[in-house]
């Protein structure tokens, strides 16, 4: 506290929007005395001196409030990785809420617990759950119910809130837009009055338990539609229950223990803690026969989703063959709550002070979690590396236990990975099915030792050099020509929306028609013809007996492929040379599969699946496979879009590269 | 049959049946929990080492009278393997119940120490579980990267009872300590079934010279904020080699069981950054004279290494160098230890002159060092400083090894009737 600076820019901006303030509603006591016309100059004159004399003192005023209140802040700085601030055994605790157009804020007992202040982000509802026996936060959210769905997040979010929580309410800036009726039934349920009839650019404070009593409310109108409702603040108190009140009474086990322990700390996981039922937190799924992957350690690379993390690990630990002492969750960051999801399942969890900046930070994240990996399972070959926003499939390590062979002994490898990037639900039909490839999925990988070791460790991008790590390693100097093996249908799912790389229409767009294994045990198919030279055989061996389609045909229609199942075809295309993927963009993009850059080529060839049957495109004279073109049929050239499109795309691919 | 049996022990004279119990009750323990502990114990061990044929023999034989855990001691120790075990709860409680009364020791992880800013959860390092006047030191051994087994120190923290057991008596904890993975034996002693390495006397060998020093890995970050590592792919490069021929260095000497160590720019790249220094040329090693066998050359060369030169001879200044993949050299210097210091020998081969290193004395820790167990001189500070002068920490790119080296000598000139013999190069 006595180290605290003003911050000079916060300080004129909050300065100016409560002169603004003043000086609105002193313009319009101005102009009422002169429609009035009963004030003679003088009287204007005094009114004005005194009017002056009222700014300044406001200013004044303003300004040592700020003083004040940044004192807070500065609090709430030190405790920005730890604000469940311990409350000593008392009974009561002093709430304030504080919401604007510009700011919001929360403090619970003088400690601030949320600000707010930041522009152009942070808008809608914020909400935050207490613990109604400690008084510590549980969670933090904030739901931009300006925007659509929002709201519906929102009550779902409310519902998984135990009952008997304290729930803290403020709006930032607007948060009515989109908050439909569902919502504000939900909200007047929790007790509010003012929830139903909140409106454009209203303020709102509210502060209740959930399933009990309303410790206060407040709102400011906005006047007109170009306004915002004056800031209002909400002094409450909050009577506090015993712990025992607070806990449910499960059988004590130390799995329950665990799950106290988690449940006393966070909210909004549902039924994990639910009193009456809840949902496990060990599987025990079957054990694999033979498994070759069970000393291969798990890293799990994750940030500050703990939501997506809980989902995560839940999959991981339902899958066959799965060994929990092999996983270990790297945490880019200090966040608690990711690490007590991780104490939740009973599983080891490192935490790294974030270095660099965004793509770099990622990055760098991965280089400390894959070198600590190897260091603390010195004697492990391989690591199966993951991502806190995949589903793992039931069979994700039967899928690697009957690949991981070729890993080790074909030196042409570069991975295995979980992922096909055009594996989409109308274009994946064979579980059973493993491809060669010339790029790189990640999404769920298994990385060898002596390539991270010998390769790839001993020059990974330093922090100063802003390069994703994935992007690097598909870098030409860095993969030599080497590919990796991917199933057919993926082995994981990605359902990440809010990330770094990610928002909702491009998940959408990308990554929600993925098709994902859902089948246990499946029995791959022919594994060792994955090998380097058993593969080109068995190419040649489906070119040999697949039937050329009819290249007069359009390739985008459905009626391109006929009505068959289980047949192999195959079609050309252009394709000058080994880098020119014009004709191959196109032909992506009317297939509604990947097209952001060029996924899943061996060799100038893709396999995938239309309407049940295999279906193979060749790339027209760079392919070595052009051979098996027969003379007649002509390569099918496709023209690139029209200049508009092509700009439009930018920002999507450089959204894209990042997965 | 135990209760009867240690009836018998109880009347003998200075015989303590306490111990006995307790490490049965010990053991019950942690067989109920599946924890498969083994006997470290030195002097159980060396009781146990004399008659190692005999309990060989009859792995299941009763025991006519307590030979070996009825000796009255306050602890008995026994190792456990971290990653045979899952930390668990259970097991403590278990432990209360029985009447145990135990204490953790706890302690940051070295094998992510070495890493930039990550802060794993801490793990345990030490147990001591006590009952009645006896304690059980139960001692955790990590997996370390370079195939070999670790323990941390028993370094007490505040609040902890100091008095809990006579911790200056333990056997471990003193220093850290690097072992070979070690095969284990199912044994009966003293009518108590209870694994001991397979080997007890080289396991006992071992441990006296076991002790382990973590790189400085604070320091080198440290060294590394003030001159960034060079990240070119030269560098990249020679790190590679020099990496790999080490590991070929220590595979070849090892198999002769011929003792060496990091020395010169190689100890010095250890020590101040925790890595090879990528401006260094080659990788130097030092052995002590006496460890010198004629194996030496034919087992580099039939690793593939050729002998590139050999300067001085056995009683005398003797240097080896062999010609590793790619450029880079294998230094292998040979140390003569004197009353009061030991040196190493330079020999010039155009002018024939000879020169001499001192180096204060010292003794042999292990250490990690990409990826390998190796070791370094424990007193390596005044190694380095002795070697590299007061500014060894500041890197230096044009080294001369006849006058650079803070502790060169000359050390006249071979007769030259002698140079075909100390001066041969290939």
């Amino acid at each position: 506290m006595d180290e605290w600076k003003p911050n000079p820019t916060v300080k004129p901006h909050k300065k100016r929007s409560w002169y603004l303030a003043w000086k609105y509603k002193l313009m319009n006591q101005r102009a009422l005395r002169k429609l009035c016309q009963t004030g003679a100059v003088l009287f204007l004159l005094v009114t004005v001196i005194v009017n002056i004399k009222l700014i300044l003192d406001t200013r004044r005023a303003a300004y040592e409030e700020e003083e004040e209140s940044a004192q807070d802040y500065d609090d709430e700085m030190l405790n920005v990785e730890a604000p469940r601030h311990p409350v000593n055994n008392k009974k009561v605790l002093d709430v304030e809420v504080y919401s604007s157009r510009s700011k919001v804020y929360v403090a619970v007992d003088g400690t601030t617990v949320l600000e707010d202040e930041a522009r152009e982000q942070g808008r809608g509802i914020h909400v935050i759950v207490l613990n109604q026996a400690t008084g510590h936060v549980m969670a933090k959210r904030v739901f931009d119910t300006y925007s659509p769905h929002e709201d519906e997040a929102m009550v779902l979010f409310l519902n998984m809130v135990a009952r008997g929580r304290i729930l803290i309410f403020t709006i930032k800036d607007e948060g009515s837009f989109h908050l439909k009726e569902t919502a504000k039934n939900v909200l007047k349920s929790l007790g509010s009055q003012v929830a139903p009839f909140l409106s454009w650019r209203d303020m709102w404070t509210f502060v209740g338990k959930k399933g009990g009593e309303v410790y206060g409310e407040k709102h400011a109108k906005s006047p007109a539609l170009s306004t915002w409702g004056d800031p209002v603040l909400l002094k409450t108190e909050v009577h506090l229950t015993s712990v025992e009140d607070a806990e449910c009474h499960w059988p004590d086990t130390e799995l329950n223990r665990r799950r106290k322990r988690f449940c006393s700390k966070v909210e909004g996981y549902g039924s994990v803690c639910s009193c009456k039922d809840p949902t496990p937190i060990e599987f025990n799924p079957d054990p694999l026969k033979d498994n070759k992957v069970f000393d291969v350690p798990v890293a799990v690379i994750a940030g500050n989703r703990p939501n997506y993390l809980y989902r995560m690990l839940r999959s991981l630990l339902s899958a066959q063959g799965v060994n929990p002492q092999m996983i270990t969750v790297f945490i880019d960051g200090y966040y608690e709550e990711p690490m007590d999801v991780v104490e939740l399942f009973g599983l080891s969890g490192i935490q790294h002070t974030p270095i660099s900046i965004k793509n770099a930070r990622v990055s760098q994240h991965y280089k400390a979690s894959l070198t600590a990996t190897f260091n603390l399972f010195p004697d492990a070959k391989f690591a199966v590396v993951l991502e806190e926003d995949l589903d793992i499939s039931v069979d994700f390590f039967s899928f690697l236990s009957q690949s991981i062979h070729l890993l080790e002994e074909d030196e042409s490898l570069y991975c295995i990975s979980a992922w096909n990037d055009q594996g989409y639900e109308h274009t994946a039909e064979d579980p059973s099915l493993l491809y060669r490839v010339e790029t790189m999925p990640g999404l769920g990988w298994v990385l060898r030792k002596s390539l991270y070791k010998d390769e790839l460790e001993p020059k990974w991008p330093t922090p100063e050099k802003l390069w994703d790590w994935d992007m690097w390693m598909r870098m030409p100097e860095q993969r030599k020509g080497r590919e990796c093996i991917i199933p057919d249908i993926s082995r994981s799912y990605h359902f990440g929306i809010v990330g770094l790389n990610m928002n909702g229409y491009f998940h959408e767009a990308y990554f929600k028609k993925h098709k994902f294994n859902t089948v246990p045990n499946v029995q791959l198919k022919n594994v060792e013809s994955l090998r380097k030279d058993n593969y080109e055989t068995e190419i040649h061996r489906l070119l040999g007996e697949a039937e050329v389609l009819d290249h007069s045909k359009n390739p985008c229609e459905d009626s391109f492929v006929p009505d068959t199942e289980g047949k192999v075809y195959v079609m050309f295309i252009r394709m000058e040379q080994e880098a020119d993927f014009t004709t191959w963009t196109q032909l992506a993009k009317c297939l509604h599969i990947w097209d952001l850059d060029v996924r899943g080529n061996h060799k100038g060839l893709w396999r995938l699946f239309r309407k049940k049957n295999h279906f193979l495109v060749v790339g027209v004279p760079a392919s070595p496979y052009s051979s098996k073109k027969p003379s007649s049929v002509t390569p099918i050239f496709m023209e690139p879009p029209a200049k508009e499109e092509g700009v439009a795309a930018v920002p999507a691919v450089a959204a894209a590269e990042q997965t | 049959n135990g209760a009867a049996f240690s009836k018998v022990k109880g009347s003998q004279s200075g015989q303590d049946s306490t111990r006995w119990h307790v490490v049965r009750k010990f053991l019950g323990l942690t067989s109920g929990h599946n924890i498969p502990v083994y006997l470290i114990d030195p002097l159980i061990l060396g009781l146990v080492d004399k008659d190692i044929e005999q309990i060989r023999s009859s792995p299941d034989g009763p025991s006519p009278e307590c030979k070996y855990f009825c000796a009255p001691r306050d602890f008995t120790t026994f190792a456990l393997l971290d990653k045979t075990w899952k930390h668990e709860v259970g097991l403590f409680r278990t432990a209360e119940k029985m009447g145990f009364q135990w204490l953790k020791i706890i302690n940051k992880d070295p094998r992510l120490d070495g890493m930039d800013d990550l802060s794993g959860m801490e793990i345990p390092l030490h147990y001591i579980f006590k009952l009645a006047s006896h304690a059980i030191h139960l001692v955790v051994f990590y997996e370390r990267s370079g195939n070999f087994l670790w323990h941390g120190p028993l370094r007490l923290k505040q609040h902890m009872d100091r008095k809990f057991v006579p911790f200056r008596k333990l056997h471990f904890g003193r220093y850290p300590g690097a072992y070979e993975k070690p095969e284990l034996l199912l044994v009966s002693i003293d009518d108590l079934k209870v694994q001991i390495p397979k080997n007890p006397s080289s396991f006992l060998e071992e441990m006296s010279h076991s002790r382990f020093l973590e790189c400085r890995y604070r320091e080198a970050r440290a060294f590394f904020q003030l001159y960034p590592d060079d990240a070119s792919l030269d560098a990249v490069e020679f790190r590679k080699k020099a990496k790999s021929l080490l590991h070929l260095a220590a595979l070849t000497l090892n198999n002769l069981r011929v003792k060496f160590w990091l020395s010169s720019g190689t100890c010095l790249g250890w020590y101040r950054q925790c890595n090879v220094i990528p401006h260094s040329k080659d990788v130097d090693l030092g052995i002590f004279i006496r460890d010198y066998k004629a194996d030496i050359i034919p087992a580099f060369q039939n690793a593939g290494l050729p002998l590139k030169h050999k300067f001085g001879k056995v009683e005398d200044s003797l240097e080896l160098s062999f010609q590793g993949e790619g450029d880079v050299k294998l230094d292998i210097f040979f140390f003569y230890e004197e009353d009061d210091h030991i040196w190493n020998g330079g020999t010039q081969a155009k002018s024939g002159k000879k020169f001499k290193y001192l180096f204060p004395k010292f003794t042999l820790c292990w250490t990690e060092f990409v990826e390998l167990k190796v070791h370094v001189p424990c007193e390596t500070l005044q190694y380095v400083e002795a070697n590299y002068g007061p500014e060894w920490k500041v890197p230096v790119k044009t080294w001369d090894w006849k006058s650079s080296p803070f502790n060169v000598q000359d050390n006249g000139v071979w007769p030259i009737d002698e140079w075909d013999n100390v001066i041969q190069i290939y």
